[in-house]
């Protein structure tokens, strides 16, 4: 998708990666290998493994876990590809973004970033062609096919959020002034979870959705934060039939059933949604 | 109640309030960093008080200027807002800039505003911009109205300072009844306070008014004004509290106990005055400190 400056200025163009914090990430780690992805290597100086399945990378922190008390599985950031992530960067600390202080090591990668909801990080990533920003990081895992592809074609679609009670403008407001984000139509959804708003990036290759707590929430402990990934696939059964051979279990519940539209199934701690999805594999 | 017009320490503050009956309390920032413990001790007072901090103020002289001065006064509002996380206030004020340095452009103070209200909404809180009527650019509401309406961000509103309306009618012209232009949800905050005198006859009478001579609603000369104020505001859907931002040096000098009654006494007739007809809920009949939907709450 061709965008303008008009109406992309950071020439956001998808999700390079999304990063998780894991205080156990041998178990998180095999929960993702069932998914598909593969371990392809490993920080240079801290306990950070780098997967990867076709054109998606995930990146599980332990050393953040330990770092920030985090005890389980929690999504903390996502990384927009643009078309220069210095100026993005300064773009939207200009506008009023958090600045978020990088943490590299001496010839690591500095990744610039900004606040996001709760203690999570946006983070800005503009080589992500003939260069790997991996590259300089990670070391590879020695004997791993770095190059695996995806279980039926399954691309990054989305990132969920809980959002706080009539919150949903606000968060809106912050993604539009900061990256050209833009809410879709009301009833206009994807996938199985038809709640919140959805705003989809300027490139239309990544969604947002932004969930309210339910009506009854005071024995509800409801925070603002990244709670989930979402892959898209253009053929849901296909993609559940092969994942489910691989040993996901679905959730079939009330309000949740897997069906042509979506799927989602609880894995290593945490919970992943699956699109039917427009976009092509990234 | 506002920490601005009781004397003493900040514990003082806080327990005169909660005696009082007050569920919520505005907080000046300076009670809080200039905590002789500190500020973690200042904030622990706070939560242990049980008082919701419906705001912090005030934010001086930040829209409208450029280079190092921008700068300067960005960190300043991301180290106010911090204030604000600590305490969990859900708003901060900031005051129209009486500085010569900054630019009147109202596209450019919309900008500035939209700044903080972006730097805000990760945290919670909510922004809340007030026109002084010394204001160098933004002097009355229907100004401040303009700002906040093309920056376009919902945390962001008005704060109406009562003080600064009446004093702008009677000095300026003002109209009082365009209040009603600016819809209820916009308006982010409420100030309320009365003064003695009918008319303030000069500018430098008006500052010095406003920084020293105020009263509680109710104790002044404008009470029908006030009441006819409430209302309007009122019935234009504002359902987010009253407080009281009463600048007076006699108050500084009495026992914050009768302070913290007088402004009991008039949080009572504040709420006498609203279409609502509710009255404030006492806080030492009800250990709930929660506030119900759509009640009058004085603060």
């Amino acid at each position: 998708m061709q965008t303008s400056p008009q109406n992309n200025p950071l020439g956001v163009n998808g999700i390079e990666y999304v990063e998780y914090a894991s205080s156990e990430p041998i178990a998180f780690g095999a929960a993702l290998e069932t998914l598909g992805f593969q371990a392809v290597a490993r920080h240079r100086s801290r306990e950070i493994v780098h997967f990867r399945a076709g054109g998606m990378n995930i990146i599980v922190n332990s050393h953040a876990a330990h770092q920030s008390g985090i005890e389980g599985t929690e999504l903390i950031a996502f990384a927009l590809r643009v078309r220069d992530a210095a100026s993005a960067y300064s773009y939207c600390v200009d506008r009023g973004a958090w600045p978020i202080d990088a943490h590299a090591g001496a010839m690591e990668l500095n990744i610039p970033g900004i606040a996001g909801v709760g203690n999570s990080t946006i983070y800005f990533v503009d080589r992500y062609d003939e260069f790997q920003i991996y590259d300089v990081d990670f070391k590879p895992i020695p004997g791993v096919n770095r190059n695996n592809t995806a279980v039926e074609g399954m691309h990054f679609f989305g990132v969920v959020q809980t959002i706080g009670a009539d919150r949903a403008q606000e968060w809106s407001d912050f993604y539009r002034e900061l990256l050209d984000f833009r809410i879709l139509p009301e009833g206009e959804y994807f996938g199985v979870l038809p709640k919140g708003v959805l705003l989809e990036s300027p490139c239309e290759r990544f969604y947002l959705q932004l969930v309210q707590p339910p009506e009854s929430t005071a024995d509800i402990d409801w925070s603002e934060r990244l709670t989930r990934v979402g892959f898209g696939a253009v053929d849901i059964p296909a993609l559940v039939s092969a994942l489910s051979e691989r040993g996901v279990r679905f959730v079939e519940a009330t309000h949740v059933h897997t069906s042509e539209r979506g799927a989602v199934c609880y894995l290593g701690g945490t919970s992943f949604e699956f699109v039917r999805s427009h976009l092509g594999g990234a | 109640m506002d920490t601005i017009t009781l004397a003493g320490s900040l514990e003082s503050k806080l327990e005169a309030a909660t005696i009082a009956g007050f569920s919520q309390i505005t907080l000046w920032a300076k009670d809080l960093v200039g905590h002789p413990r500190g500020l973690a001790s200042a904030a622990q007072a706070v939560r242990a008080s049980k008082l919701r901090v419906n705001a912090i103020q005030v934010m001086r002289d930040y829209e409208g200027l450029s280079g190092a001065l921008h700068g300067y006064k960005v960190d300043t509002v991301k180290e106010m807002l911090k204030v604000c996380d600590l305490v969990n206030a859900e708003r901060l004020l900031i005051c129209s800039s009486t500085s010569s340095h900054g630019s009147g452009d109202v596209d450019r103070i919309a900008a500035d505003l939209k700044k903080v209200a972006l730097l805000a909404t990760p945290l919670g809180i909510a922004v809340g911009y007030e026109a002084l009527s010394w204001g160098r650019h933004v002097s009355d509401f229907m100004l401040s109205w303009e700002a906040v309406r093309r920056a376009n961000c919902k945390n962001l509103g008005v704060c109406i300072d009562s003080f600064h309306v009446i004093a702008n009618c009677t000095l300026n012209g003002t109209d009082f009844e365009s209040l009603t232009e600016i819809p209820g949800e916009k308006i982010a905050f409420v100030q309320l306070s009365d003064f003695l005198w009918n008319a303030v006859r000069s500018a430098e009478e008006r500052i010095e008014t406003a920084r020293h001579l105020r009263v509680f609603p109710g104790e002044g000369v404008h009470s029908d004004m006030l009441a006819r104020m409430i209302r309007m505001i009122d019935r234009a859907g504002y359902r987010g509290d009253w407080s009281f931002e009463v600048f007076n040096d006699d108050y500084l000098q009495m026992p914050v106990s009768a302070v913290a009654a007088r402004a009991w006494a008039s949080a009572k007739w504040v709420a006498s005055q609203s279409a609502r007809r509710s009255v404030p809920r006492d806080r030492r009949m009800d250990n709930r400190h929660a506030a119900i939907p759509g009640e009058l709450r004085a603060a």
